[in-house]
């Protein structure tokens, strides 16, 4: 399933998927069926589409095994299917009345809301497994729809490729720019913080007028010394910055797995989340690979001086995160075993 | 300009249709656009699955992408063309044609042998007359495409022309002491009828064959009929050859050979003509027949071996002939404008 134009980790995962199972040595093939969630009707029309895709067969060649990614598309019927989930349609379950969202805001929204959540809860069942990218969306899946899915981890693009380096001084903020990444929440607790933290942000801008915001807040704080923009990076700059940060901050609305958190692993960093960033709590540990702070700017800000002013500290909470890495055996291995099983 | 190029395609299979979609979605970024390819799923048995397809399609909406206008729709294959777009344009090439002219082929012929195979005829019949006029224009790869369209459902069509792959890469060299014959081994290709040709040559011409064969059934065919015919010293086997070696075969030989049966296009015909060599070609031969003049630019003959001798006797004894023909027919491939650009140009227009 894809948003024709729209490049994000879901079309980098499927093709890291298909990578890796040509690599061992099966043949695979991504089929993306383009999808538009607006008007709410629309979405009808493209789950209708992928219920009546055959992917049973090619050239009389029976498919062995049909991996659905994501909404609606892995709603098409195959009888060796296996889910991974990436993601629900979200504005219907956890975002639904969101204020980033708008389903709710159509006459129909509630009714199309109603169809999504039952085509998922009877259809999802007919595959012969059910695994999701992440114990956070596994958690969503069971608590509105009941079902019970098991998390599988994958590792983030060019794992191999992280290294660490001496802590230098700033704290490192890779994200897309993005009010769900919550870049504005930052920049209040940096000037909440006792110490002259400095922090280091980048990443592309997703949303037209926020990176404004941003720069404005601050200016209004007299921040502008101790952040850095650094806009979109190379993955080189970005492993370079990881491996020289003193460590990482992610504090996320509710994100569904993130690489990040494992990207700051990998390069033996403590990384800073919220209690409510999601994804991040499975692998962050409070006090000993990182801190999980309330998501607010005081409580963030504490959590920047902490590591700013107990180097030794963070260093070791660095150590144990790389540890805590190696320990969940997050590899595509792993991950074809299960899938394939 | 953000454009979507919509197609069908079976999953682990790739041909030309395929590469035709990236040569589009290539030349269109390269004349500036953002493009992209949308590829979806298509089985086509039992028949009954080929209108919940058509369905699919029709319920994909693509005229936006996250709040931004798609600027135009290029549908190319059935039944992704019949995906529905206020800018659509379609460049057809193909429809079902099992449906249509391959309806009751004694080997392509499918949905005939079903019991619901008429039904889903006039289905698919149905919703090509009904939905195709829907686009803003309509093209077609070929002049032979456009006579179906218009045969069957009575829509006309201009045929736009892409050039082939590498299509700067071919170039004039010596004409040597050869035919050459590129194509798949494949009973439509008719390389069985070529070398029955030869035989019955009364000059010792000599034809070089390149491609792979489609089985071992047709190759072995071709084996037996050049041992039986005692034609083994006129005759090179070369199989797959690189791009490059393909390009000297074309540069060097006295003319090119190209008779396949109801061809759709062919580039075969249009590398002959980059190459500067005269085309040999047969009159049911489809797509060559819209580039090829006869004793023009080439030498349109019967499909027997006695004409197709004829031919290649005419070419190899008066050879000055056979050069003036395959300049004539450069000239003409420049005249006709194909070109990537021209493409881009009248799809986006």
């Amino acid at each position: 399933m894809r948003i024709p134009f729209v490049r994000g980790g879901a079309e980098v995962l499927a093709k890291e998927l298909r990578r890796v199972l040509v690599e061992a040595g099966h043949q695979a093939e991504i089929v993306a069926i383009p999808f538009k969630p607006y008007p709410p009707e629309r979405i009808l029309d493209h789950m209708l589409a992928c219920r009546l895709l055959d992917l049973s067969e090619t050239a009389c060649m029976p498919v062995d095994r049909l991996i659905g990614l994501k909404f609606p598309a892995y709603l098409i019927p195959h009888r060796d299917k296996v889910i991974w989930m990436l993601h629900q349609h979200r504005q219907a379950y956890d975002l639904w009345q969101n204020p980033l969202s708008d389903l709710h805001t159509y006459a129909n929204g509630a009714e199309v809301r109603a169809a999504i959540h039952a085509a998922d809860t009877k259809l999802l069942p007919q595959s012969r497994a059910l695994f999701t990218i992440s114990r956070n969306v596994a958690l969503r899946l069971k608590t509105y729809c009941g079902l019970h899915a098991t998390p599988l981890y994958h590792p983030p693009q060019d794992a191999g490729r992280f290294y660490t380096r001496p802590a230098e001084n700033f704290l490192y903020f890779p994200s897309r720019i993005d009010p769900l990444k919550r870049q504005s929440l930052v920049l209040e607790a940096l000037a909440q913080t006792r110490s002259q933290v400095r922090i280091c942000l980048s990443g592309p801008i997703e949303e037209p007028g926020f990176e404004g915001k941003c720069a404005k807040l601050a200016h209004k704080n007299g921040l502008e010394n101790r952040v850095q923009w650094l806009g979109a990076v190379s993955e080189e700059e970005k492993r370079d910055l990881y491996a020289r940060s003193l460590g990482v901050l992610f504090p996320p609305l509710d994100e569904d797995y993130g690489y990040i958190t494992l990207e700051a692993m990998l390069a033996q960093k403590p990384v800073i989340t919220c209690t409510d960033s999601g994804g991040p709590l499975e692998f962050v540990m409070h006090h000993q690979t990182g801190i999980v702070a309330e998501p607010t700017p005081e409580a963030l800000a504490a959590a920047m001086d902490s590591l700013w002013d107990d180097r030794e500290r963070a260093r070791q909470w660095g150590d144990a995160a790389r540890q805590r890495y190696d320990d969940l055996h997050i590899d595509w291995e792993n991950v074809l075993e299960k899938l394939l099983a | 300009m953000k454009v979507l190029v919509v197609t069908s395609g079976v999953p682990f299979i790739r041909g030309g249709a395929e590469i035709l979609a990236d040569s589009l979605c290539q030349a269109l970024s390269v004349a500036g656009h953002e493009a992209e390819l949308i590829c979806i799923p298509f089985k086509h048995y039992p028949p009954s699955r080929i209108p919940d397809h058509i369905l699919a399609c029709r319920l994909l909406d693509l005229s936006e992408t996250s709040g931004v206008r798609i600027d135009r729709v290029i549908g190319l294959r059935f039944p992704a063309y019949l995906t529905p777009h206020p800018n659509k344009v379609i460049w057809l090439l193909h429809q079902h044609r099992t449906a249509y002219e391959l309806w009751d082929h004694p080997m392509a012929g499918d949905l005939i042998h079903y019991p619901d195979g008429p039904v889903i005829r006039e289905a698919i019949r149905q919703a090509d007359r009904g939905l195709i006029p829907e686009a803003k224009a309509v093209y077609t790869l070929s002049e032979s495409i456009s006579d179906r369209l218009r045969r069957f459902c009575g829509i006309t069509a201009e045929p736009l022309y892409s050039p082939p792959a590498h299509a700067s890469l071919f170039y004039d060299g010596s004409p040597g002491d050869y035919f050459f014959f590129p194509s798949r081994v494949t009973r439509m290709k008719r390389q069985l009828l070529v070398i029955e040709g030869l035989a019955r040559c009364r000059e010792r011409t000599r034809v070089r064959f390149a491609g792979e064969a489609d089985n071992p059934g047709e190759l072995a065919a071709c084996v037996d009929a050049i041992r039986h015919l005692k034609v083994e010293n006129r005759v090179e086997w070369l199989g797959l050859v690189s791009e490059e070696q393909k390009c000297d075969l074309y540069a060097n030989c006295l003319g090119v050979i190209f008779p396949p049966v109801a061809e759709d296009y062919g580039y075969v015909t249009l590398e002959a003509m980059l190459s500067s060599k005269p085309v040999i070609t047969c009159t049911d031969s489809g797509g060559p027949l819209g580039f090829v003049v006869d004793r023009q630019t080439g030498l349109v003959a019967d499909p027997t071996p006695e004409s197709l001798g004829q031919a290649m006797d005419a070419l190899w004894v008066d050879r000055r002939c056979a050069s003036a023909m395959g300049e004539a027919g450069r000239a003409r491939y420049e005249d006709l404008k194909i070109s990537w650009e021209h493409v881009v140009e009248k799809l986006l227009c």
